[in-house]
């Protein structure tokens, strides 16, 4: 038996007689690491981003990311149009999340422009932040149980994220790209009753909520598949820069509405309106994959209370500040931070005086939470890759900008 | 702390790479020119000494800034027509405050030592500086194209960028 050097399975020629007198030769099977390219069309990747995976077995040795697919140079398109003219693009790189995109462009340039924005307007801001923060974490939360085998809990959430889009509809006219909070305020009043709808939704919402929670997040299959996986650690969470729902789910007690506070998020904590859900490792380690979902979960339920607290509180008055018909500038730069649905995202722009930005940078939080896939695949099995980088919620819009 | 807070803080501790702030001011109603200068406050930094300045920042109990929540280049275009900049945003999960670092490399030679030894969220940052501008950052372990592909050619968001006609047969135009 000669050695084929092409085949995997090589036969050694030593051999051993059995007592019968037969001869039985040695078999041995060579055992190589498998690289596999998870993506760039993958239905777990949550869009078009490839993975590089190297296996050894069953077993997970390294993981490469490799982003850039869906670049759209938006930081580009920045420094090119005008400053509201940029306004739409934001809308694009977070599509679930466009309301806080359109929040974080407007805030940077308001803080050059060092302009008041009214009551009304934040407040209006703030309701239509938080309820696009509650769709946002219902597509990640139902694709993640898409991801993990659970299909039904995706069909009762994308009902509920379609309500709290005709009532984005209802207010702006769009449906995912709304460019309604613009600079200086938001683009109009909201429509009569439009405010009670929120209330009625807010009611329902919450009936809806404990469904999703004893469907998906408490149930048995999805702990065995999420609990004490992908471990990050608090460290970790620091090192790589992971603000937002990835922190608290690494038991750091830090939210940038509450600790660096912007619009009213403030004065609703001094009210005691909401609370910051910190993962606490109920089923497993604290920072894994059942922990970062368990805050996701119950920061819808938070947004429900600042959604009320505005209701609550909201005044007639004008919707827009005093800005001029073209918008001009004073030389300056400005970094914002906001808490958007999937971490801080971040705008730094810089002006010269003129009709045009010099620079407009994004930090999306999508970018940095992917990085942190380098570091903690190693070591798992490729079974839980998915529920891994499920649990990462990366919109790839974001990452690749 | 503030900002004067922080800065008086560096100083005392004799900071290394410390050059100077960049603080926002009202418009001068004398000089009809001047049109002030507004939004945030920053410190500028030596370039070559940036890994120590920030790992003095990370490592003071009083600043403990243990996060970089970004960092990008900067081409100021007329601005500073010499220099690409690295802005550097810091934030401390403890004290809950936010830092802003300048730093300033000559475009005829833009290379600075590497901050991802400090703090790892810079490694996917400074590769994406790295592959916009040309800016290069020595030490660094993995300097591949992050968003571009990897042949490339030319560095997008510098300002004097020239589009290309087309990318392997396909026309950009």
């Amino acid at each position: 038996m000669a050695n084929d050097p092409n085949s995997s399975v090589r036969f050694h020629p030593e051999y051993r007689t059995l007592p019968g007198g037969e001869r039985e030769y040695m078999m041995d099977v060579r055992t190589a690491d498998l690289e596999i390219n998870m993506g760039p069309q993958h239905p777990a990747t949550h869009g078009v981003m490839k993975i590089l995976i190297r296996t050894d077995g069953e077993v997970v040795t390294a993981a490469q990311p490799h982003l850039g697919f869906l670049h759209r140079c938006a930081e580009k398109i920045g420094e090119s149009v005008d400053w509201m003219q940029y306004l739409p693009y934001t809308d694009r790189y977070d599509y679930l999340a466009s309301m806080n995109n359109n929040l974080g462009y407007s805030m940077a340039v308001e803080k050059v422009l060092d302009i008041e924005i009214p009551r009304r307007a934040t407040m209006l801001r703030m309701i239509c932040a938080e309820l696009n923060r509650i769709a946002s974490h219902l597509v990640a939360f139902c694709t993640y149980g898409i991801d993990m085998g659970a299909f039904t809990p995706f069909l009762y959430c994308f009902r509920e994220r379609e309500w709290i889009l005709l009532l984005f509809e209802k207010i702006c006219g769009a449906r995912l790209t709304y460019s309604y909070l613009r600079i200086g305020g938001v683009f109009n009043d909201a429509p009569p009753g439009w405010l009670k709808e929120v209330g009625h939704f807010c009611d329902v919402f919450e009936e809806k909520w404990k469904d999703y929670r004893d469907l998906l997040l408490l149930n048995h299959i999805f702990v065995k598949r999420t609990a004490d996986v992908g471990v990050i650690t608090r460290q970790q969470a620091l090192d790589f820069a992971l603000i937002g729902p990835m922190m608290r789910g690494s038991g750091i007690d830090f939210d940038l509405r509450r600790d660096i506070p912007y619009l009213l998020y403030g004065e609703a904590y001094e009210d005691g309106a909401y609370k910051i859900p910190v993962g606490k490792g109920e089923m497993g380690q604290v920072g894994d994959c059942w922990d970062r979902t368990w805050v996701r979960v119950n920061e819808m339920m938070e947004s429900i209370a600042i959604v009320r607290w505005c209701l609550e509180n909201i005044e007639e008055g004008p919707v827009m500040g005093e800005i001029g018909k073209v918008l001009k500038v004073p030389p300056g730069e400005a970094y914002v931070g906001i808490e958007n649905p999937r971490g801080e995202l971040g705008h730094y722009v810089i002006s010269n005086g003129g009709k045009i930005a010099v620079r407009c940078r994004v930090r999306g939080p999508s970018f940095c939470n992917l990085a942190i896939l380098e570091d903690i695949m190693p070591g798992t099995f490729l079974a839980d890759a998915v529920a891994i980088i499920g649990a990462t919620d990366v919109v790839i819009g974001e990452t690749d900008r | 702390m503030n900002f004067q807070g922080i800065y008086d803080h560096l100083e005392a501790k004799d900071a290394p790479g410390l050059v100077g702030t960049e603080e926002p001011r009202p418009k001068d109603p004398e000089d009809k020119k001047d049109k002030g200068r507004f939004g945030d406050a920053c410190v500028i930094v030596e370039a070559a000494q940036l890994p120590e300045f920030l790992e003095l920042c990370r490592d003071d109990e009083a600043l403990a800034f243990e996060v970089l929540a970004d960092l990008c280049g900067v081409d100021p275009g007329k601005d500073d027509e010499e220099n690409f900049w690295v802005v550097i945003q810091l934030l401390s999960v403890a004290q809950r405050h936010r830092f802003m670092i300048k730093t300033k490399v000559p475009k005829a030679r833009p290379e600075l030592p590497t901050s991802s030894t400090v703090y790892r969220a810079a490694q996917w940052h400074e590769r994406e500086a790295g592959e916009m501008y040309g800016i290069v950052f020595t030490g660094h372990p993995d300097p591949r194209n992050i968003l571009l592909p990897d042949d490339w050619e030319g560095f997008p968001l510098r300002k004097d960028y020239e589009f290309p006609k087309e990318y392997h047969g396909i026309s950009c135009e």
